[in-house]
């Protein structure tokens, strides 16, 4: 019923979107340009420098974002506990790079627990837990993961490698404790469930973690100084305006390669058209799902680690989750849920909505700006979506769902 | 005749001991009050008294949230925005003059003198009512405070309502959500700086009505609870029952969708802002913190676990919040790290005796699962290691188990959402004829023989499935015509 009235507003009213976008634009350009007259301040460094932030805190939106949309796709549940999988991301990176070197005991769990995550991912490549070579790849990361975190201090890209795999295991975890009981389970329950998972995952935060914020600056190349001119003004910066968004669209690029040229991102795409009918072709759906809350906790993860070198700290487990999550899932639902480039579209559009139009209408004599309000920018337009246009901007029917 | 006499009998035997109830309640209630001026050197009443109010206070939200996630159906997550509206109205318009000064004296608040300005004692005032704006009617101005402060609420919840109309399931959720957020988020902003002294909110809120009498907010509770249950078996009630159950088959039977939903979430909302006025008065002031989304979590949590939908089952599942956030404190003391490991342990056996029970019960094969002899075994060593820890001198450290009692919450909502998704009493509502044991929703023996459909022959076989007899009674039927 809904559907038919979709595709006739569809297919009758094309033109109005792009009249839409096209006139945000033309806003958008012409307020640049008055800004430049009336102050020296805002040249063209001013905006490159609000550009290119919008674009790291846009792809930081996406690596959470992917994580909502590949499980909406798949079993329809809002992932409630999706932010604090990203917490739990940060602070494991956090502890693993910065910590000395552990005791073995602790040690080898983390080892056993790493290893777990790496022969998850290996069976992606063979196929079965059981096959030679992943057993001898999840010896290997035993070994090796073990002995490095109790002799040495781990270095930056280690401790991400480490606590992407150890994240994927928690988001294992969690859709195997608390999601799969509940699959034929009404979707109001599977969402409480979620709901309480997220707050579970809080208050242990609180518990294992710490309950302030940490400073997270470590001293590596990335955090380094970075600037360069353009129109004769100088943007200053540092290299993450390179890296975060160069991991975001590496780890994008894999996914999307993932999913459309492996046999189990296959079984991903037929789960998600329709999870019965998969299962009676043979796909094994649990372990799809399985996969799914493997891949979205490690994109997450690499998301919070990186939330955290660019922000120079993690926040208080209770609440680092919160906001950025449900601003990922809004980013999920405006670009389209269910669609792995909806998903990178709609946090580009949060990213940009939140700091570029910060930046455009900043705060002037006559005008206190609307900085204050950028938290709720990511609310008022999943309202506005969910009312105007519940398939977001790429659409449901338009795109590969995952 | 005579059962028509018995079930008036019982009405009216129902009806007295309603009252008796009621009666008792409030005896026992002013026996605690008077209990706590008394001395209490442990402060073990004064934090009986703080467990009852909270539970009247929590117990409004999470009646007015059951409305809508039980009654209506639609899964709510913003009812701490709408506490913390009613809460900010209630706490500016009966806010003591002393405190209105000293915020206006002090450099850092951002009130202007017309927002102070806004108060009862002021509204009337201007009318002329000098009798009111004595020390000794604080509590009529308080009530009419909360009542304004909840008419704000609803008019919160008529606008976060009209997205229902448009959305379903998890979406409409998520809405919900993020309304509550917004709410909460744009009160802390310079446009509302003024009404709601930004993050630093203002103390001095009079205290007298939420932590010194108690019958204030159980009245309100009563009061709640009252027009909840009336509206339950009402026309509405039972319109909002049938969206719950099927929206398509409701908007066909003639009802109005938008309508009953809308009106749902706003008088949701209404008590929402009642209890938060409440709440403002027993923390004694307003701060942005003490409306986090924890507390919609919470009435989440008392409405699941108690039964959704069921008005009796939100107030234990309350009374079952309640008393571990007021009684819970000792799990999140510090103890050694081996004192930890045995509390694990002892928790993870009864998780593994749970679980046979349950697969034991329900036939299920195998009747030990495997996750059994894991809990069992992990359970064993840690309570060995924390048993021998002391004398090998290992696990001394102390830890200190923050936030424990959310995680208890937590992990009981994840439990009974697997186990018992409809909650402990599900839908059935107390009553007195469960008490004694009958059953009024079957009819009596008289009233089945009245009933001529039901006590026809014919029907009966067939309802019985008796195949043989209703061949015959056909055949003959055919042979006599």
């Amino acid at each position: 019923m809904s559907g038919s009235k979709l595709q006739s507003a569809a297919t009758g009213r094309n033109w109005i979107p792009w009249l839409v976008i096209g006139a945000i634009l033309l806003v958008i350009i012409g307020r640049i340009l008055y800004l430049g007259t009336i102050s020296e301040r805002f040249n063209a460094a001013f905006f490159t420098r609000a550009g290119i932030e919008s674009l790291k805190l846009g792809s930081l939106y996406a690596l959470i974002a992917l994580g909502y949309t590949m499980v909406y796709g798949i079993i329809r549940l809002i992932n409630f506990a999706h932010g604090e999988v990203f917490m739990v991301g940060a602070f494991l990176t956090y502890f693993l790079f910065s910590g000395s070197p552990y005791s073995w005991p602790v040690a080898a769990l983390y080892g056993l627990c790493i290893a777990y995550g790496f022969m998850r991912v290996l069976e992606f490549w063979r196929g079965r837990l059981t096959d030679p070579l992943v057993l001898v790849g999840g010896a290997v990361a035993l070994l090796v993961s073990t002995l490095m975190l109790a002799t040495l201090t781990v270095n930056l890209v280690f401790a991400l490698i480490f606590s992407m795999l150890l994240t994927g295991v928690v988001g294992i975890t969690i859709d195997r404790v608390a999601y799969h009981p509940l699959r034929t389970a009404p979707r109001n329950s599977l969402l409480i469930t979620a709901i309480a998972v997220s707050f579970l995952l809080q208050n242990a935060g609180l518990l294992v973690f710490t309950n302030r914020q940490t400073p997270f600056r470590p001293d590596t190349p990335i955090n380094n100084a970075f600037s360069f001119t353009i129109l004769g003004g100088e943007v200053r910066t540092s290299w993450l305006i390179v890296a975060i968004p160069l991991i975001t669209t590496v780890l994008v690029v894999v996914l999307t390669l993932f999913v459309n040229r492996t046999r189990l991102g296959k079984a991903m795409r037929a789960t998600a058209q329709d999870a019965e009918v998969a299962q009676m072709m043979g796909v094994s759906v649990n372990r799809v799902i399985a996969t799914t809350f493997l891949l979205g906790s490690m994109l997450a993860a690499a998301g919070g680690a990186m939330w955290g070198l660019n922000f120079g700290s993690i926040n208080q487990p209770a609440v680092m989750g919160i906001l950025p999550g449900i601003k990922a899932f809004a980013a999920a639902v405006i670009g389209g849920i269910g669609s792995l480039p909806g998903a990178v579209i709609g946090a580009m559009v949060i990213g940009f909505s939140e700091n570029f139009l910060t930046a455009i209408f900043p705060r002037t004599p006559d005008f206190r700006g609307i900085t204050e309000f950028k938290d709720t920018f990511a609310f008022l337009l999943l309202i506005f979506v969910l009312l105007v246009r519940p398939s977001g901007i790429v659409g449901e029917d338009l795109s590969e769902k995952v | 005749m005579a059962a028509d006499v018995g079930v008036k009998n019982k009405d009216a035997r129902n009806t007295l001991l309603g009252f008796l109830g009621i009666a008792a309640l409030v005896l026992v209630l002013l026996f605690v009050q008077s209990l706590a001026t008394a001395e209490d050197p442990l402060r073990g009443v004064a934090k009986f008294n703080g467990a009852l109010t909270l539970f009247a206070i929590w117990g409004i939200a999470a009646v007015s949230l059951n409305l809508i996630n039980g009654t209506l159906g639609i899964l709510s997550l913003g009812h701490h925005g709408f506490m913390l509206i009613g809460g900010y109205a209630t706490g500016l318009l009966i806010l003591s003059e002393d405190a209105r000064n000293r915020i206006l004296v002090s450099g850092r608040s951002t009130m202007t003198e017309r927002t102070l300005g806004l108060s009862v004692h002021s509204w009337f005032e201007s009318l002329g009512l000098d009798a009111l704006t004595t020390d000794d009617t604080l509590w009529l101005r308080y009530l009419v405070a909360i009542v304004v402060g909840g008419l704000v609420a609803a008019f919160a919840g008529l606008i976060v309502g009209i997205p229902s109309l448009r959305l379903r399931g998890d979406y409409l959720a998520i809405v919900t959500f993020g309304f509550g957020e917004i709410i909460r988020l744009s009160a802390s902003t310079r446009l509302f700086a003024p009404l709601t002294n930004g993050a630093l909110g203002f103390p001095g809120v009079p205290q007298r009505f939420a932590s010194d009498q108690l019958l204030w907010p159980f009245g309100l509770l009563a009061l709640t609870v009252f027009v909840m249950a009336k509206l339950k078996y009402s026309s509405y009630g039972r319109a909002m029952e049938a969206i719950r159950e099927d929206e398509i088959a409701a908007e066909a039977m003639g009802i109005n969708l938008a309508y009953h939903k809308v009106l749902g979430f706003v008088i949701a909302a209404f008590f929402a802002g009642v209890a938060g006025g409440l709440w403002v008065s027993w923390l004694g002031g307003v701060r942005l913190d003490f409306f986090l989304f924890q507390l919609t979590f919470f009435f989440l949590v008392a409405i699941s676990v108690g039964g959704t939908g069921s008005i009796t089952g939100v107030l234990l599942g309350t009374a079952l919040v309640v008393f571990i956030r007021q009684y819970g404190d000792p799990l999140e003391q510090s103890y050694a790290v081996s004192t930890w490991a045995q509390l694990v342990g002892v928790v993870f056996l009864i998780a593994a005796g749970a679980v046979i029970v349950y697969r034991s019960a329900r036939r299920v094969r195998p009747r030990v699962h495997p996750v059994v002899y894991l809990l069992g075994t992990a359970a064993l060593v840690a309570i060995l290691l924390g048993l021998v820890a002391p004398s090998f001198d290992f696990w001394q450290e102390t830890f200190r188990g923050f936030g424990m009692r959310a995680i208890f919450l937590s992990v009981l909502l994840i439990v009974i959402m697997i186990f018992r998704p409809s909650g402990i009493v599900g839908r059935s509502e107390f009553s007195w004829a469960w008490v004694f044991g009958e059953r009024r929703d079957q009819p009596t023996e008289e009233e089945r023989a009245q009933d001529a459909w039901l006590t026809n022959p014919e029907l009966q076989r067939r309802l019985a499935g008796d195949e043989e007899n209703l061949h015959s009674i056909d055949g003959d039927s055919k042979g006599e015509s």
